[in-house]
């Protein structure tokens, strides 16, 4: 099956409900796929982290699917897994159509972050951890990454500077995706080395915003992609690790095994290796993560991953572009609504719909990965371009 | 792996009389509505591990370990992970380790924490078992703090009455030399 088509609304902080960044997020949709019709769409997939705190609302997978314009007949429902909640709900839509009970499946995610209490939202951030036993001591989604760059710094000579390279990259990348939360920002390394310190040794810079923002992609059956035309994005590879949940059963902070075996995993399905990438979208809900996730996928040897962004292999033109999007540091993070927007980013990338700023020449293939929580569970999926017809 | 060897006494901590104890409503004695409330329920009427905060009021941290394989587990259970019995018995742990990483909290710290910042977080290697456990780190401030530093595992009540863990640095005491960390 393939990824035909999908929409983002605008990111940031947004002065939208939920529900009308969900009505948004369906105009976007249909205005984008022309061949698409409502009464087309037998199945929704709603990614949302935590709509109960941020929104006050449970059981939104009907309220989205009313909000879009969408009456489901096969399967509703929403994904949760915190960061990776948007991954889920195309993972669960792929399981659908492999299944044979979808068609034609919508795969949106929604997240409404930005609340008048930012301790409040914090406090939901906080929960996605160990709240019981991690919570108490005070445990933030940077303080625990702070940790893993500390670790990195320490056994491997990881610097700020590198650091900042990967902010400063991905912010580039942003200002030229006009969804994106820092749109027309710029970020130098010096500036992002001069930002307030959030966890030391982490900046603001180092760390994705709080966003509001939904975005939304279509998946249909292999018999049905003719009816879209245009290139599209064919799943080749999904996969999914998860190794613990407190933060005593982590292990070593700096290697992040699970993400080492689902990258391979998904790459084993799709039948590629990790040199015939043209393009990856990596969670770097923090610098350190798109650091260590370099290494974990095998683009550099362990240990090298901040050199590896300083020395610029992972702009368009490097060895694998990363993060063409901006990344979760320069688009924002809605956590629902994420891994979507970076697999609508393979698709349009596939589609020569993005600016030519950010286009991969003649990309073929692309990995989208997704960490959640405190990197315990890592979601990849490996696309590959093709044509409708 | 075998259980902390014998403990001296140590004297129990001092609990406001006044202070409610596992109540329904202990959340609410902290101000805060209880789905905003990070502290875990210990009464006997609500968790099957009020043993736990029973022994931290005597100020002793403690765990479960499964008798049948020996798995010592954090955060405590009750049903052993490894080889799904439920029968596990409680081990004392060392009230001693070592900083393997830790951070702050400069920014963006969850309510009912604002007026806690700066604080310091770490996760801790205790000494003698293969445990790394998380906690709020108290002493001396982050600034000062090492990777490899000893810290003291330190029971204490909340003001309103409930038992929980932290780490404490000695004050000025660096008994393990490790390289400084960049941050």
């Amino acid at each position: 099956m393939a990824i035909v088509g999908g929409a983002s609304t605008d990111w940031g902080v947004r002065p939208a409900t939920w529900t009308e960044l969900a009505q948004e997020v369906g105009e976007a949709l249909f205005r984008a796929v022309p061949a698409l019709r409502g009464e087309d769409v037998d199945s929704l997939f709603l990614g949302a982290a935590m709509p109960e705190r941020f929104a006050f609302q449970s059981h939104v997978a009907p309220l989205a699917a009313e909000q879009m314009g969408l009456r489901p007949t096969r399967l509703l429902q929403r994904t949760e897994l915190a960061c990776a909640s948007g991954q889920s709900a195309i993972r669960s839509a792929y399981a659908a159509i492999a299944s044979g009970l979808s068609d034609v499946a919508v795969a949106v995610g929604v997240e409404k972050m930005n609340l008048p209490s930012i301790p409040e939202a914090n406090t939901a951030m906080a929960c996605v951890l160990d709240r019981a036993w991690d919570g108490p001591g005070g445990i933030t989604a940077p303080s625990f990454f702070a940790m893993v760059a500390q670790r990195h710094m320490l056994e491997h000579g990881t610097t700020p500077e590198q650091l900042a390279a990967v902010s400063e990259k991905n912010h580039r990348f942003a200002n030229s995706n006009p969804h994106a939360q820092f749109y027309r920002k710029t970020f130098s390394r010096e500036k992002l080395l001069g930002l307030p310190v959030v966890a030391p040794p982490l900046r603001v810079g180092d760390c994705a915003s709080m966003t509001d923002g939904a975005a939304a992609v279509v998946l249909v059956a292999d018999e049905l992609v003719r009816r879209y035309p245009g290139p599209v994005a064919w799943v080749r590879g999904t996969s999914q690790y998860s190794d613990f949940h407190n933060l005593a059963n982590a292990g070593s902070l700096t290697e992040w095994p699970g993400l080492k075996h689902t990258a391979r995993e998904a790459l084993r399905q799709a039948r590629v290796e990790v040199g015939d990438l043209d393009l990856a979208e990596l969670h770097d809900c923090f610098t350190i993560s798109e650091i260590v996730e370099y290494e974990s996928i095998g683009l550099c040897d362990p240990g090298e991953g901040g050199r590896w962004a300083a020395d610029g292999a992972s702009e368009l033109g490097g060895a694998l572009p990363v993060n063409t999007r901006g990344g979760l540091l320069g688009c924002g993070h809605p956590l629902g609504a994420t891994g979507i927007s970076q697999a609508l980013e393979v698709y349009e990338q596939f589609a020569s719909k993005v600016p030519s700023s950010r286009q991969v020449p003649d990309p073929t293939w692309a990995l989208v990965h997704n960490l959640s929580g405190s990197a315990n569970v890592h979601s990849v999926m490996v696309y590959e371009r093709g044509e409708a017809a | 792996m075998s259980a902390p060897g014998p403990r001296r006494p140590r004297p129990r901590l001092e609990v406001p009389a006044s202070a409610p104890r596992s109540r329904p409503d202990e959340a609410a004695a902290a101000g805060l509505p209880f789905l905003l409330d990070f502290l875990p329920r210990e009464g006997e009427a609500e968790t099957r591990l009020a043993r736990f905060f029973a022994r931290l009021r005597e100020g002793r941290l403690s765990t479960s370990r499964c008798p049948r394989d020996g798995t010592l587990s954090w955060p405590p259970r009750t049903v052993c992970p490894r080889c799904h019995q439920g029968e596990l018995s409680w081990v004392d742990l060392p009230e001693t380790g070592r900083l393997y990483a830790f951070s702050a909290v400069l920014a963006g710290a969850p309510l009912g924490m604002e007026a806690d910042v700066p604080f310091s977080v770490g996760l801790v290697d205790l000494d003698g078992v293969p445990l790394r456990i998380f906690g709020r780190v108290v002493g001396r401030p982050w600034s000062e703090l090492h990777v490899g530093d000893a810290v003291a595992v330190e029971p204490y009540v909340t003001d309103d009455g409930r038992a929980f863990y932290r780490f404490r640095t000695p004050p000025g005491a660096r008994a393990h030399a490790a390289p400084a960390t960049p941050c």
